[in-house]
């Protein structure tokens, strides 16, 4: 029962008139980022962080968690009905585009949104068992334990993300944590590639690298496609008859544990869960002959795991203090920002930050569900607004976010290198989240690096021999592995035909 | 010379070396005393590793080509880079005028009206920054 009691703690935080605003703004910020093409929640979180600077530590925890699992109901909205995939709706569009054709897009939408609800409810239990529990086993991590789970998290990230190759994604990491080594060495105060200019003592800029590489290089990559979208104008039935409703609970409780499982992973979240729902749909569900025609089981099991799977991967993040995925490591600058270090200490020292977070993703569950569902044709017409007025007003807000970092125009300058950099990155093909990843974790992998090896007197055994460690080491060793076989594999297949 | 495979790999080794010469002039110290050039010196020998792997199979493979369009982004960086001299310089409602009429040269059409809307718009949403979130923007 001291979960219940906790809880209540946590409702008594968020149920703040305050609270409740920042996580209905949130909320409402993140569907529509989710709906619109080329605005995910990576490039709004970037750029909304700055702006939080000035509003309490717990508002703002609380709307931009709203805005990422916001978002991800967003994204199916815009799937469904327009096809249009985002990152975390890729299966969506299969189904649920189907059950568009098919007239049937009220039920899509009702499924989605039932569906997110019951994730959503089923990841708040996760999350409230086992993050404290994962929070005493985080303190029995070495350095050497953080730095094999850091360069897992790099690992997996990089086979996330869609092309695939885990190369692709851990050389991004990696460049990401070269550019967090930009600035003054923490340990011999020695400044590293600051070229002599003053300003770059500090480091670069988190907002300038992510708006660079996410907004901008985004709007390019718009601008270059012209694609228009034509606005959703069918009729929208949302109540379904009594034998509906009954297939989607069973796929969307599938979903939420299946998500709520993915999301825990080391680079795990929404985008890995859509398709771990997908699987299990197409294996186990009693309708799968009809899955790829337009089933509901196809909707609602990847909703439910969207949504389980966006609050889940805060466990890592709070309990642990090692983000797991992109998104993750802007909240983690966040809580920083913030004075907070999350970690083993965080839930002990920040009882009411904590649980009232956890209280708020419930809160949005409802808000989303109450809001979304009934309203969701008139969240539609936001597909009239043309892109040429959407996106100097994102450039505008890019220069503003960047700007009120530190009062200095400058940094837009780096904001504008790291867009050219960004936008050269997508067009060879390599994802830039990975790389705001290992520019967050880049200081804490090289000090707990230094760390271990000073522990050690010099010697690498130190992450074999360390059974935590030595376990992640082999995970990484494996998955190396396996990408190499599979590449040679191809190879040969290639060879024959 | 237009394949994606072999210029991403040269990229990747670019970036190595720019990060990792300088670290061997920073002390690198041993590995049971690192020194501030140890950690980025070794990452950097990784990303080149991997680089080098992507032009071998640059060369290997059939090329895939890469699509560079240079006006967009070309615009989009010229608009922002007039956006911080005009601020600097003269004031900030002047560099957003420049900021959304040079930027959506790259758009799919133009309208000088609808981008007069906009300025107005985002000026107003300039000063209402200013006046809730306390940002020290000189607009006037």
């Amino acid at each position: 029962m001291d979960i219940l009691h906790n809880l209540m703690f946590g409702f008594e935080h968020a149920l703040t008139l305050q609270n409740l605003l920042y996580c209905a703004i949130g909320c409402v910020i993140g569907t529509l980022v989710g709906l619109l093409p080329g605005l995910g929640p990576l490039s709004t979180i970037s750029l909304l962080l700055p702006l939080t600077y000035s509003i309490p530590t717990d508002g703002a925890l609380i709307m931009l968690a709203g805005i990422y699992y916001g978002a991800q109901y967003g994204d199916s909205v815009s799937a469904i009905t327009m096809k249009i995939p985002h990152a975390s709706s890729i299966v969506a569009c299969i189904d649920g585009y189907q059950m568009t054709l098919k007239g049937k897009t009220g039920l899509a939408l009702f499924s989605a949104g039932i569906s997110s609800f019951i994730g959503g409810t089923v990841a708040i239990v996760v999350l409230s068992t086992v993050a404290p529990a994962l929070g005493e086993v985080a303190l029995l991590f070495g350095p050497a334990d953080y730095c094999a789970l850091m360069l897992l998290g790099f690992c997996c990230v990089g086979f996330v993300t869609t092309s695939g190759y885990i190369l692709n994604g851990l050389a991004m990491a990696l460049v990401g944590v070269l550019l967090g080594s930009i600035g003054t060495d923490v340990t011999s105060g020695r400044h590293r590639y600051t070229l002599d200019l003053p300003f770059l003592s500090e480091g670069v800029g988190l907002i300038s690298v992510a708006l660079g590489c996410f907004a901008l290089a985004e709007i390019a990559k718009n601008l270059d496609s012209r694609s228009q979208f034509t606005p959703f104008s069918g009729s929208i039935r949302l109540l379904p008859s009594w034998t509906e409703f009954k297939r989607i609970i069973p796929s969307a409780l599938r979903g939420s544990a299946v998500g709520s499982f993915l999301g825990l992973l080391p680079g795990g979240g929404p985008v890995l869960a859509q398709f771990g729902a997908y699987a299990l749909e197409r294996r186990f569900s009693k309708y799968r002959h009809e899955l790829g025609s337009g089933a509901i089981e196809g909707v609602a099991g990847q909703a439910a795991a969207d949504e389980a799977a966006a609050r889940t991967s805060f466990i890592p993040l709070m309990s642990i203090g090692i983000p797991e995925n992109a998104v993750m490591a802007l909240m983690l600058a966040a809580f920083i920002v913030k004075g907070i270090q999350p970690g083993p200490n965080m839930i002990g020292q920040h009882p009411d930050l904590f649980w009232g977070l956890v209280a708020s993703m419930w809160i949005g569950s409802c808000l989303l569900l109450i809001l979304n569902v009934p309203m969701v044709r008139y969240l539609l017409s936001v597909f009239r607004i043309p892109y040429s007025v959407l996106f100097p007003s994102i450039l505008f807000f890019c220069c503003v976010g960047t700007f009120s970092i530190n009062n200095n125009l400058d940094e837009i300058y780096i904001t504008a290198v790291f867009g050219l950099f960004g936008y050269l990155f997508l067009r060879l093909g390599l994802e830039a989240a990975p790389l705001i990843l290992g520019f967050i974790l880049g200081p804490m992998l090289e000090e707990n690096f230094r760390r271990a090896l000073l522990l050690s007197h010099g010697s690498f055994s130190i992450f074999l021999t360390r059974p935590i460690s030595a376990t992640l080491v082999t995970v990484i060793a494996a998955f190396l592995a396996w990408q190499v076989i599979a590449y040679v594999r191809q190879g040969r297949v290639r060879a024959v035909t | 010379m237009n394949n994606q495979l072999l210029i991403r790999g040269l990229l990747l080794v670019a970036i190595a070396l720019w990060f990792g010469v300088p670290a061997l002039n920073y002390q690198v110290g041993t590995f049971s005393r690192a020194g501030p050039g140890l950690f980025p010196l070794l990452v950097s020998c990784i990303v080149g590793l991997i680089g080098v792997v992507m032009m071998v199979r640059g060369w290997v493979e059939k090329p895939e080509p890469i699509t560079f369009k240079v006006r967009n982004i070309f615009i989009l960086l010229a608009s922002l880079v007039g956006f911080v001299v005009i601020a600097e310089h003269f004031r900030v409602i002047a560099a957003v005028v420049y900021l959304v009429f040079v930027s959506t040269l790259a758009g799919s059409d133009y309208s000088i009206r609808r981008n007069l809307l906009i300025c107005a718009m985002l000026i107003a949403i300039a000063f209402a920054f200013r006046a809730f979130l306390g940002l020290n923007l000189n607009l006037i």
